[in-house]
């Protein structure tokens, strides 16, 4: 080695020595051993060894899965999908869950709909209202989510129900509302479209063009709500008092946690971001029905999975979440690049929540 | 116990990526072919019809499963045109406004591709702005007209046997299958209207709805999947309050489709109806399903009103082969289907069982 070695010598204690020292406790293990440590390496690493061979993979095999438009039309999936997973992330966060968090995406999208069909549309809900600015009409939904996040989080909270109990209820009382508000005026249960144009922008505006495809406007929301809960998560007591709380309730309270209120507002707080979902769906999609929403909240729970917020509570990362909602999207876009059979996506879809959970669960079945 | 778990996760991971990998058998430049649902019967066997026609005729193209939703499917529009279909056909989720057609038309027309849209009805206005857009479907009043025919036909010649109680009414129950949907709104309407114009014909009373308090005269599956566990769930609850001993028994059963059709004969078939050898209450359905067949050959059933799946993959995969090689769309196409540049009506029938 001679003169290389003090050049060399802070590289080689901080990175290769470890290295080189776990290759060496390798060496000396059994044949079987060895083949019981490659596996757990593999197994750990699951979910990103499946992703980046998948994309290498469909990249390959359909180089247009990379393409500008391809990679834009990924990352608006996932922003529109983002509000509702970092919403439920918190209630996973508390060992929970919320089923409810589709029917509220459907009951706030109608209602954004509603309030802001362009004046003069034939089978418009309110006939003598003029579209509401859409900046209003957001804050409106936000608030009717958070209420519906209250009475989830008070019923969690207060009588310790178990928050698929109690987001079950509301579920079913939010789909019989929603079935109820779009029998208002003469709309009489139909799709709720013909929607103003100051709405549409609003949310699916273009941001900018990159070579000819546009960005729309609500990959920016999206942008803006992941950096404010990830404030939210890591930089406010309200937030470690959330991760307090999910690791261990007894625990919290006896260092001064005030558990009631900390399970309201994570329950709110999800709320008002599932509002923020269903106004951008109401715009995107252009047309919102009794079935808008419908389990969206599978999809948002998956993702958390996927990105390590666990069931077993106390842990989760913004960028996990984020994580998981954009590997999932490109999982699927990707499956359909490669004309899988729609039958075997479901499948697909099932075994990936499966793997994800059961490799989350391997990491604190081994810590135990 | 870790070992086992680490087994199925290995198996999982290798399952997968084979899956993956066994997929990709055709290549770009596809045809795109968007189904508003794999769970409809009638869908489905257009879906294995135009498969069959397309694998024939050498077209590559892979299918999308909406699953009912609209939100859904519009981002499978996304994802086929970026993905670089040569075509897209469409069976629109969202029937009950023009927005969500129009959505999709406006993301075809951007990317220059050309569309078709299938079966469930959308608007001619929409089609217009499109020059490179077909629709290929039916008249959606038909099947409901064709259906009130058959249904007083029915009733006018068998008057007296089916007005169980005497009271000189007939008494019927109508499942709508989705509420705001073109078709539905129109089979709900004229089965009963049409019926009654045949009976007011020869001279007897209109049917009336079983339960004078419902002003809608129809009950709706409230999921908008026109479902046979919805019709079937209603039916067993009216049959609860309803029999013979009661004077009240539902004389006659209209569903929007033949699932919801078999979902309320099942029902009746469970409190001893509609088997050889005991009281008949009459079915009708639409779309003359494999299973309705069935039934209505084996005497179960009444009638439905037959909408021609083969007719209908024959003519979409037809139109397709037509506009990806840059003929002129409907070229070759029946003249009597034709209804203007844009649109081709696949005929509809009644379907009793006698013709099989």
């Amino acid at each position: 080695m001679g003169d290389n070695v003090s050049v060399n010598d802070g590289i080689f204690k901080k990175i290769l020595h470890p290295l080189k020292k776990r290759f060496d406790d390798f060496r000396q293990l059994e044949p079987r051993d060895k083949l019981k440590r490659i596996s757990a390496l593999i197994l750990d690493n699951a979910m990103l060894i499946i992703i980046v061979t998948a994309i290498i993979v469909i990249a390959i095999l359909r180089p247009r899965f990379l393409s500008v438009a391809s990679v834009i039309n990924i990352i608006s999936l996932t922003a529109a999908r983002l509000p509702i997973a970092l919403g439920i992330g918190g209630a996973i966060v508390l060992t929970g869950t919320d089923i409810s968090a589709g029917r509220a995406v459907g009951l706030t999208a109608c209602i954004s709909a509603s309030l802001l069909q362009s004046s003069g549309y034939l089978g418009k809900m309110f006939p003598n209202l003029s579209p509401l600015p859409p900046i209003l009409v957001l804050l409106i939904v936000m608030l009717v989510g958070a209420v519906i996040g209250l009475i989830n989080g008070f019923f969690v909270a207060k009588f310790k129900l178990h928050p698929f109990i109690v987001t079950l209820s509301t579920q079913l009382i939010l789909f019989g509302a929603v079935l109820l508000y779009l029998q208002i005026g003469d709309n009489g249960g139909q799709t709720l479209s013909g929607l103003d144009r100051s709405y549409i922008d609003f949310v699916t505006a273009p941001l900018f063009k990159i070579s000819g495809i546009a960005v729309p406007r609500y990959i920016l929301f999206a942008l803006i709500i992941t950096a404010l809960m990830w404030v939210i998560w890591n930089k406010t007591v309200f937030g470690k008092n959330m991760f307090a709380v999910g690791s261990n309730e007894a625990a919290a309270t006896v260092s001064g946690v005030n558990v009631f209120l900390t399970i309201i507002g994570v329950f709110v707080l999800a709320g008002a971001l599932y509002g923020v979902t269903g106004f951008i769906e109401g715009a995107r999609i252009a047309s919102s029905a009794s079935y808008t929403g419908q389990g969206y909240e599978s999809d948002a729970i998956a993702a958390c999975v996927i990105g390590g917020v666990s069931f077993v509570g106390g842990t989760g990362k913004i960028s996990g979440i984020v994580i998981g909602v954009l590997l999932l999207q490109i999982i699927f876009v990707g499956l359909n690049f490669l004309s899988v059979d729609q039958n075997m996506l479901y499948i697909i879809k099932g075994l990936i929540i499966l793997l994800a959970c059961a490799v989350d669960m391997r990491k604190y079945l081994k810590k135990r | 116990m870790k070992k086992a778990l680490s087994i199925i996760l290995l198996v999982a991971i290798c399952l997968s990526s084979t899956l993956a990998i066994t997929g990709c058998r055709r290549g770009e430049d596809e045809c795109a072919v968007l189904y508003y649902t794999y769970s409809d019967t009638y869908i489905s066997s257009v879906r294995a019809e135009m498969d069959r026609l397309l694998d024939k005729g050498g077209i590559a193209h892979h299918n999308y499963d909406a699953g009912g939703n609209q939100t859904t499917q519009t981002e499978q529009v996304d994802t086929a045109i970026t993905k670089g279909a040569s075509i897209l056909i469409v069976n629109v989720v969202d029937t009950g406004s023009d927005d969500a057609a129009r959505t999709i038309l406006e993301k075809a027309k951007q990317a220059s591709v050309p569309l078709i849209f299938f079966n469930r009805s959308v608007s001619e206005n929409i089609i217009k702005e499109y020059d490179r857009c077909v629709f290929v479907g039916t008249d959606y009043e038909e099947a409901g007209r064709i259906q009130g025919r058959m249904i007083g036909e029915y009733v006018r010649d068998n008057y007296s046997k089916l007005d169980i109680n005497g009271d000189g009414k007939i008494s019927y129950v109508l499942f709508k299958g989705q509420q705001g949907n073109m078709e539905a709104e129109a089979r709900t309407k004229y089965s009963v209207e049409i019926c009654n114009s045949v009976l007011a014909e020869a001279g007897l009373s209109p049917i009336v709805f079983y339960d004078s308090q419902n002003r809608d005269k129809y009950l709706v599956d409230q999921d908008g999947t026109w479902s046979n566990a919805a019709a079937n769930n209603y039916m067993k609850t009216i049959l609860s309050g309803h029999s013979e001993s009661n004077k009240n028994m539902v004389e006659l059963v209209i569903a929007n489709n033949d699932e919801m059709a078999l979902g309320a004969l099942a029902a009746l078939e469970e409190v001893g109806y509609n088997k050889s050898g005991s009281r008949h209450i009459p079915v009708f359905g639409v779309d003359a399903s494999e299973a309705a067949r069935a039934k209505i050959n084996s005497g179960a059933m009444t009638g439905t009103v037959k909408q021609d799946s083969a007719g209908m993959a024959e003519a979409i995969a037809h139109i397709a082969d037509n506009m990806i090689n840059g003929r002129d769309a409907l070229s070759g196409i029946d003249e009597d289907m034709k209804v203007g540049e844009a649109r081709v009506n696949i005929p509809y029938s009644a379907y009793t069982g006698e013709d099989e």
